[in-house]
């Protein structure tokens, strides 16, 4: 009788057409997103330079990594993430709202011409960069050179030439949440609240803000979680002088052949962004975002 | 409850014995009884909420009884699928295909029963030249065509099949008030033209009144009262009923033992009928075009004095609230029969023991 | 280009002064308006600095390249085309990025419908663990799949990178496609059904067609997004290597002047794409409207 009750509700629920739906891609994710995360959890905890999960567990990988001041390069990953966030909502917010309220029918072209440089690989975009800020012969250089006369301090290689990296290849990502979030807002409600008295900075602040709020905080946390995983943009327009977190994982799992550290160092990445992403989407109810269009 | 009064020789075409739909803990549609005859235009009047539009879904088959049964032309059917039931209906939001033309929308029915082209577009035709569709909007996108010609498209596609039932859910109630009224009379019309039995829910009685031969009125899940318009009108079952009509004044009395009732908001006794043999309180309703203004001489049943509050002009008829004691009283007159008086000023208002009712709560 | 905001420390500091106060206004004012487009003009060339200079210095003739220059050349894409090597590359470019097109679309159709179509029990979570891995560093996510696919004892390939590929740009082309599901009315559906149309029928009439442009967009999204995918691929194609690969490679070691030129390349590609889908996209909408 109890078994009975128990498995009629189970039953019930497994007949859902929506649960039938979702199957196909809930098996991708369990074989190719769950599996692999769960592998590199146990990794963690098995003893350095291990390729089996035979070991006895241990914590020693991440003394490892408060030991070796892996820390520090999770720290510049956290400042340099906080930093693209802020610098592109600043960067973002006007053309976001122009996007959303001023250019009526070149929105549509113009999102298009936003978007298409992130259908071309990273790295030949960062690779332009390289091209532009390279030292004597660069575009940059070569042009102020032969234009102005002008002799240019090297950029490249540098902790502002890979914010820049990272402010560059991650704008979309702020930028449409961003519009997605200021659509959200009516223009009658904007004019409402101007025609009840409310300055424009009051309306900003108690109207446009806490309605586009979900599109913000999607943008911000997409932004920040992706760069705090980022790769190439430390790698080819940092060189060898900024080096931050996925770069240290990458090195232990490849060169330096040690799995139990680089997962380790990519179950605190993970716990960190991963709690944050969490923490965040809670609060937001996606059908209310994606349903206004 | 009332019950079918009429005893035809004729079956009826969808018979409902304790029809019951629950969803989780909540009974939405709760053991209802219904006969509908062959032919004729019923509608279930209920607001939000209760169970109209769930009862409808089950009697077209896009919803399963969790008890009771279906029997359509004493057949039961509560196991067949929409898809298979000879039944047509027509979605609130009318459901066009959006990305097919007018003319795809009207065959759609045929289409799947496999009828050849050629037969499917004459049928198209057909229906396009009654429902006064344009014949050059064949090939047209649905979405290029005007809302009215939208409901057109929509009846002419479930006409297609030539159904036994056609079920609306409430196609009306987004449309602006001059067309849903032309709408009503076309529908009414229409129903005249086919001959079928039409099966409609809506939330206004004052719509169900303009095309419907009996009218169900739903509350809870429950079909509370069944009857011709003129029943509902001159017969509602309870309080709930009457004021589901529209704007009516309704009092709470009280019988006391010269007969005379006793209202608490208004210091005078009043005439009206009989309460109900046993009952000591009900409520007194009167129709606000059973209210008329008095001039000096003129009397009735039930005088009564108060302050003209305001005047509102509703095209023939002009509307009036008086405030008499603590109670607002409505008030509806022809034009050419409109108080004398302008608002703010002491009025006389009087209305006959017959022209009002007794019901129960 | 730019202005006077080129300089990336100058461009900042840009920012904090025009943003500063542009975030005040609301009702626009022509003077707010003109700095907003001439901000996005702005944002718009920073977008492109560095794909026109990967143009520039494809047509360059030297074997290594200095600003400006004199020398013209449309050489290396001759070579670009003849190299047997680089065929490879696109050739495994292509096949990754159809096949991940292919089985996406499938994925996210029947996806999409569970985020934004069906009321079920488990949906909201559904719809929260769909977008961890959009969410998700994608080196990192590369480098789990490798260690994954190592411990099952699948030998890294083309095939290995598609299926890397599916766990980032399935759940992307579902939200995509989602969109378009939130847009259409379902009753549609019970209609079709209502008069006559069985389980199959209604998913080929009704259901398929109404969705269809948002499946071509979101098939558009898939073959973009796979074929300039770098993280994933560099970690689980094994011996077979990828456009985006390649150039990285040759990047960090062993700079070739068909690095610009496969770059070039790959921004062509792209184009092609882009284009052809926005152009059916027009024409669909188009015939939409011709009619009547």
């Amino acid at each position: 009788m109890i078994a009975r009750l128990l498995i009629r509700p189970a039953f019930a629920w497994l007949r859902q057409p929506g649960l039938h739906a979702a199957v196909p891609i809930l098996i991708l994710l369990a074989i190719g997103f769950i599996g692999p995360l769960v592998l590199v959890a146990i990794f963690s905890f098995m003893p350095p330079r291990s390729f089996t999960l035979d070991g006895a567990p241990t914590i020693e990988n991440y003394q490892t990594v408060v030991e070796q001041s892996f820390y520090l390069s999770l720290l510049r990953s956290f400042a340099f993430a906080a930093g693209t966030v802020v610098v592109l909502a600043l960067v973002c917010y006007p053309v976001a709202l122009g996007l959303a309220k001023l250019f009526g029918r070149y929105a549509g072209l113009l999102t298009l011409i936003l978007v298409l440089p992130l259908f071309v690989s990273e790295n030949v975009r960062l690779f332009g960069w390289v091209l532009f800020l390279l030292k004597g012969g660069g575009v940059l250089a070569g042009a102020a050179k032969a234009v102005f006369g002008l002799e240019l301090a090297d950029m490249l290689y540098s902790n502002t030439a890979t914010l820049m990296g990272l402010c560059y290849v991650y704008l979309p990502f702020m930028l449409f949440p961003m519009v997605l979030g200021l659509s959200m807002v009516q223009r009658d409600v904007v004019e409402a609240a101007s025609d009840l008295g409310a300055s424009r900075w009051q309306i900003m602040r108690e109207i446009e803000l806490p309605l586009a709020m979900p599109g913000l905080v999607i943008g911000g946390l997409l932004t920040f979680v992706l760069s705090l995983g980022a790769l190439t943009e430390s790698k080819v327009l940092g060189g060898s002088k900024v080096i931050m977190i996925a770069a240290d994982i990458e090195s232990a799992f490849t060169f330096g052949q040690n799995w139990p550290l680089g997962s380790a160092l990519s179950m605190l990445l993970l716990v960190l962004a991963g709690g944050l992403v969490l923490l965040v989407l809670r609060k937001l109810d996606l059908d209310a975002i994606l349903k206004r269009r | 409850m009332t019950a079918d009064q009429t005893e035809d020789a004729a079956p009826p075409i969808l018979r409902l014995a304790g029809v019951t739909k629950t969803f989780g803990p909540i009974r939405a549609v709760d053991a209802v009884d219904l006969d509908i005859r062959d032919g004729e235009f019923f509608t279930i009047v209920g607001p939000s909420g209760s169970g109209k539009t769930t009862l409808l879904r089950m009697l077209a088959g896009l919803e399963k009884p969790s008890a009771g049964d279906i029997l359509l032309r004493g057949e039961r059917v509560n196991e067949v699928p929409a898809n298979r039931r000879p039944t047509a209906m027509v979605f609130q939001s009318l459901a066009l295909f959006q990305h097919k033309t007018v003319g795809q929308n009207i065959e759609f029915a045929l289409k799947m029963r496999g009828i050849a082209q050629a037969t499917r577009r004459a049928r198209a035709h057909d229906l396009m030249t009654m429902l006064r569709l344009p014949h050059d909007y064949y090939s047209r996108p649905v979405t290029r065509i005007s809302g009215g010609e939208r409901q057109r498209v929509a009846l002419a596609r479930a006409l297609a099949s030539d159904p036994a039932i056609l079920f609306f859910d409430e196609p009306l109630s987004a449309i602006d008030y001059r067309l849903r009224k032309q709408l009503e009379v076309e529908l009414k019309d229409l129903h005249r033209e086919t001959g079928k039995t039409f099966v409609y829910i809506t939330h206004s009685l004052e719509e169900a009144m303009v095309m419907s031969d009996r009218i169900g009125i739903m509350r809870q899940g429950r079909l509370i009262q069944i009857g011709t318009p003129d029943e509902i009108y001159t017969r509602p079952l309870n309080k709930f009923v009457s004021e589901f009509m529209g704007e009516v004044n309704v009092l709470e009395v009280e019988q006391g033992g010269d007969g005379a009732l006793h209202a608490r908001e208004v210091a005078r006794a009043l005439k009206g009928p009989k309460l109900p043999d046993g009952a000591t309180r009900g409520h007194l309703v009167i129709r606000p075009e059973a209210l008329r203004f008095l001039g000096s001489g003129e009397t009735a049943d039930n005088v009564l004095e108060g302050e003209l509050y305001n005047e509102y002009a509703l095209g023939s008829r002009v509307q009036y609230h008086v405030k008499i004691g603590a109670r607002m009283f409505v008030v509806e007159r022809l034009r050419e029969q409109r108080a004398a008086a302008a608002p703010g000023t002491t009025v006389t208002v009087g209305w006959n023991a017959a022209d009002s009712i007794i019901v129960p709560d | 280009m730019g202005g006077g905001c080129r300089e990336p420390a100058v461009r900042v500091g840009c920012d904090g002064a025009s943003g500063g106060e542009l975030v005040m206004v609301v009702v626009a004012k022509p003077l707010t308006r003109r700095l907003i487009i001439a901000w996005t003009a702005c944002v718009v060339a920073f977008l492109y600095i560095p794909i026109v200079c990967v143009f520039l210095v494809s047509f360059h003739k030297a074997r290594y390249f200095s600003f400006p220059f004199s020398d013209f050349t449309l050489d290396w894409y001759g070579k670009a085309f003849s190299s047997l090597q680089t065929q490879e590359l696109m050739l495994v470019s292509l096949k990754v990025a159809g096949v991940v097109t292919a089985i996406s679309v499938v994925l996210a159709l029947f996806g999409a419908l569970a985020f934004a179509r069906f009321n079920w029990r488990g949906r909201k979570l559904f719809q929260r663990l769909l977008l961890l891995p959009i969410f998700f560093p994608q080196a990192v996510l590369g480098l789990a799949l490798l260690i994954w696919l190592t411990f099952l004892g699948v030998l890294p390939s083309w095939q290995s990178a598609v299926f890397a590929h599916l766990v980032w740009i399935a759940p992307i082309v579902t939200l995509v496609v989602s969109i378009q599901v939130y847009g259409y009315d379902a009753a549609q559906e019970e209609a079709a059904f209502d008069l006559g149309a069985t389980r199959l029928q209604v998913l080929r009439e009704v259901t398929l067609p109404a969705l269809a442009p948002g499946l071509v967009s979101g098939a558009l999204f898939a073959f973009l997004l796979s074929w300039g995918n770098f993280p994933l691929s560099f970690f689980t194609t094994g011996a077979d290597s990828t456009v985006p690969e390649w150039l990285y490679t040759r990047m960090v070691a062993g700079y070739t002047p068909l690095v610009p030129t496969m770059g070039a390349l790959i921004v062509i590609g792209a184009t092609i794409m882009l284009v052809l889908g926005y152009a059916l996209i027009v024409l669909r909408r188009r015939r939409a409207n011709s009619h009547g």
